[in-house]
């Protein structure tokens, strides 16, 4: 469950997209094939980023790579792409997209997109480590992750409350049987004392 | 799924030659010229039977990737569908049709020019009649193969509708009922006058067999013009519009079920903490039981420690009751003595 690259793109609804922002982890391919799967994804973001259309989300696959796309279009008419692999779950990629956009229209000004290179958005690359698992990450996903473990802790704890039932049922027969027998002595012993007058 | 036709028609065929041959040695005279006219007309044949061969053969490959479709369309599953599988199967299917198509139109052309220059000889007609009938079975063996994918792709369809009324029936949103309608009445019930999707109206209108492949292409999916757009997901022109919307959707309708699923987990929780309450309240009752036994047992037992007491003092203090008592004794032993 990997993420390979996450990038924003300035996407008009005519012609060619201008890659604004770029962010890769390629960690897991061998250090010669990273410049190669680099432009790849690139190629990839690019290409899919103009094949969508404004305010439209997609998911592309090829080969093992799945791109989720974003298209948001409004008057910047920016998008986002995600490269993963196949297992990623789909909805936390199309959220942490959205973030992204938001995140960037928030920080980069806008006369800077002109200029590419000039555009520093280091949150990219901190999303992307930060998003590698997505079940810490995604909210949604990490409220579902502790209900579950509370619902684990309250299963134990009602396994328990079953035992202590047991255990107070033991008691009570226990103390009954006790209780019984307490009376039998005090009436012997009640007993000794008022019945042999004559010794 | 018809059986594998074999094509022997060159063992057929090697068998007339060799007849043929027999029959015109004992005919007398072989006349090199005309033997070498006829090894002409082998070759000439073989050429022929080569190219029908080979068309053969690649109809039955065809058939068999078809089978390979059917099985793939016949699933029901609600989840394990393989588009990709399934939509490059169609195409390269489709492909494969079209190809058969045109080298069957070569070979017939081939045909025709062939009994346009051949001689009137009753054994180049009976020649003539052979080829045809050997292009007419290949014909049949196409039309066969386009009825056979035509069902296919009917019985796709069919099933990919009802799994896309199921997942409404399970998500219940109205909207994608109605896109699903809209685009399936543009897309599937236009009748598409352009067959096999390569854009050459059909090409047996010679032995009127070719006839039934044509209706087939009312679902053949044109994959060109419904790729323009949209890269990758889907290659079925059909189902591109429902998808295109689907996408759309899916996303909000993925953060919506996940909410609610954290919703139901939430009210999970809160029944279980109702359950603890009720079960611990239930052990309160035992527990005061077992109290008021508890204090029982502590009040007879110091009840009997004082009786006890009580005991012991009047024994340890009645020292006159003693006396008495020895008195009793020595009585009794006076008694028995006398009376030995």
């Amino acid at each position: 469950m990997k993420i390979f690259s996450i990038s924003v793109l300035q996407a008009p609804s005519s012609g060619a997209s201008s890659l604004l922002s770029n962010a890769n982890d390629l960690s897991s391919f061998s250090f010669y094939q990273r410049g190669s799967v680099g432009e790849f994804m690139t190629f990839f973001s690019k290409t899919v980023a103009e094949r969508t259309q404004a305010g439209q989300r997609q998911s592309v696959q090829e080969n093992n790579y799945t791109a989720h796309v974003f298209n948001r279009g409004g008057p910047e008419q920016l998008a986002a792409v995600i490269i993963t692999d196949q297992e990623y779950p789909v909805r936390p990629a199309f959220s942490l997209l959205a973030k992204v956009l938001d995140d960037f229209v928030a920080k980069v000004p806008q006369d800077s997109w002109n200029n590419p290179s000039s555009i520093s958005f280091p949150e990219l690359a901190a999303y992307i480590t930060k998003y590698q698992d997505p079940r810490q990450a995604d909210t949604i996903m990490r409220v579902q992750q502790e209900l579950d473990e509370t619902k684990i802790v309250l299963h134990k704890t009602i396994e328990s409350v079953l035992q202590r039932g047991e255990r107070l049922d033991t008691l009570v027969d226990r103390s009954n049987h006790l209780s019984a027998q307490s009376k039998m002595f005090y009436k012997t012993a009640k007993k000794q004392n008022s019945c042999c007058v004559v010794m | 799924m018809p059986p594998p036709i074999q094509d022997r028609t060159n063992e057929f065929r090697s068998c007339v030659d060799s007849i043929r041959s027999r029959s015109s040695l004992t005919r007398g005279g072989a006349d090199s010229k005309q033997r070498l006219l006829r090894n002409a007309k082998t070759t000439a044949k073989t050429e022929f039977a080569s190219m029908a061969s080979a068309i053969g053969k690649d109809i039955n490959g065809t058939n068999i990737k078809l089978g390979k479709l059917a099985q793939l369309a016949k699933r029901k599953t609600l989840f394990d569908d393989r588009p990709v599988e399934i939509s490059e199967l169609t195409f390269i299917i489709k492909q494969d049709i079209a190809n058969f198509n045109k080298q069957i139109a070569s070979l017939q052309s081939y045909v025709k020019q062939r009994s346009a220059q051949g001689s009137k000889s009753p054994e180049a007609k009976q020649l003539e009649e052979h080829n045809n009938n050997v292009v007419m079975l290949l014909q049949s063996m196409l039309a066969n193969t386009s009825m056979t994918f035509k069902d296919v792709l009917e019985l796709r369809t069919q099933n990919m509708k009802e799994s896309r009324n199921r997942t409404e029936q399970f998500m219940y949103s109205t909207s994608t009922a109605t896109a699903q309608a809209a685009a399936s009445s543009s897309m599937l019930y236009n009748s598409r006058p352009d067959p096999m999707g390569d854009g050459s109206p059909s090409r047996y209108d010679s032995k009127g067999k070719g006839r039934a492949p044509q209706n087939g292409d009312v679902l053949a999916l044109d994959l060109d013009s419904a790729e323009a757009g949209i890269p990758g997901t889907q290659n079925g022109g059909a189902f591109q519009q429902m998808q295109l919307v689907e996408q759309q959707d899916s996303y909000i309708q993925s953060r919506s079920t996940a909410i609610e699923s954290i919703e139901t987990t939430i009210a999970e929780l809160g029944q279980i903490f109702t359950q603890l309450a009720t079960m611990v309240a239930e052990q309160r009752e035992t527990v005061q039981r077992i109290d008021a036994d508890t204090m029982d047992i502590a009040s007879n037992v110091s009840g009997a420690q004082r009786e006890l007491l009580k005991y012991y003092a009047s024994i340890s203090s009645n020292r006159w009751l003693m006396l008495k008592v020895f008195g009793v004794l020595i009585v009794f032993f006076l008694v028995f003595i006398l009376v030995s």
